[in-house]
């Protein structure tokens, strides 16, 4: 395990000690973050492969009686039936924090009544269609703000695993082994003090023996 | 709270029938020409911005560049006749990316 450049001394063995329990606390953190994020994420992808589903095979029935319509009027009429109208703002945008992940929440507004199209020249069908699309919408807006919630999330789950991972894996082991390394050559400089002391205290011991006989 | 449009962005059968319901659509001849378009629809404040697949294709690196931000939230539907499928898979990759494997769909979601 590669290890941080420091002095072996007790100061740096201090500050390492600090860092290593304020990288085990921030892994801890990170750690519960991350477990919060997946349930929240567990709970948002379940029911969304449904609800997409439901709105492809409803987008694709309006789809079809569209293209009834167009047969049975022509192109060109049904284009120029379908020119009525303009965008309003239908949408209420909030944001909310999941996790301190902002994801949107939206509220659909009221959709305006389509219409504006002569009635004698256009198939009923086109009536229908219409209907079935301002069904869909509001699933429509519903199932942008999950997916794009899941989106987010998905991206914060990536973010925050990858600093656990470096956290677990590369900060804490290599502080770890610093402050071993660190302990280990105190220890041994503290034994090799030891060394010399006994080995003066015998000298003089013996100088002592020696003049007094 | 913000008051936004919404916008759909994709060939002129599949968007024509959502203009009368308010929203802003976007034809586009081939979904080549979405590229083009889409810094119009970046500036246009939309608070979600519809795809259909062919557009999604072609665009999905422009999209993925506003993906980490909250809105507009761009959603892929199918186009007429599309074969659908583009909109799960992009789900599934951002299942996978998050959860490190793909999640297997459960028998009873079938």
């Amino acid at each position: 395990m590669p290890q941080i450049r420091a002095n072996p001394n007790r100061m740096e063995l201090l500050k390492l000690r600090r860092r290593s329990a304020t990288a085990r606390r921030g892994h801890k953190l990170l750690k519960d973050k991350l477990d919060e994020l997946m349930k929240e994420f567990q709970a948002r992808i379940s029911d969304n492969r449904r609800l997409r589903r439901d709105v492809e095979s409803d987008l694709a029935g309006a789809f079809g009686l569209f293209a009834l319509a167009r047969a049975e009027a022509g192109s060109a009429a049904l284009a120029s039936a379908l020119m009525a109208g303009e965008a309003v703002p239908l949408l209420g945008v909030t944001e909310k924090s999941v996790m301190s992940v902002r994801v949107p929440v939206f509220a659909l507004g009221t959709l305006p009544e389509p219409g504006g199209y002569s009635l004698a020249t256009t198939p009923a069908v086109l009536d229908t269609a219409l209907d079935r699309l301002a069904a869909v919408a509001p699933r429509m807006i519903d199932l942008a703000e999950r997916e794009k919630a899941i989106e987010l999330l998905a991206a914060e789950i990536e973010r925050t695993r990858r600093r656990v991972n470096a956290l677990e894996y590369v900060l804490i082991p290599t502080i770890d082994a610093t402050i071993r390394d660190i302990t280990m050559k105190l220890d041994e400089a503290e034994r090799g003090n030891l060394t010399r002391l006994m080995k003066v205290k015998d000298m003089i011991a013996r100088q002592e023996a020696s003049g007094g006989r | 709270m913000s008051e936004r449009r919404v916008a759909v962005v994709g060939d002129a059968t599949s968007v024509a029938g959502f203009r009368p319901l308010g929203f802003a659509v976007f034809p586009v001849e081939r979904p080549a020409d979405a590229r083009d378009l889409w810094p119009e629809v970046l500036r246009g404040g939309f608070g979600a911005v519809f795809v259909t697949e062919p557009v999604y294709a072609e665009t999905a690196d422009l999209i993925a560049v506003i993906a980490d931000v909250p809105v507009p939230a761009v959603t892929v539907i199918p186009a007429a006749g599309s074969a659908g499928g583009v909109g799960a898979a992009k789900l599934d990759r951002a299942i996978e990316r998050a959860l490190g494997t793909s999640v297997p769909q459960r028998e009873e979601e079938e």
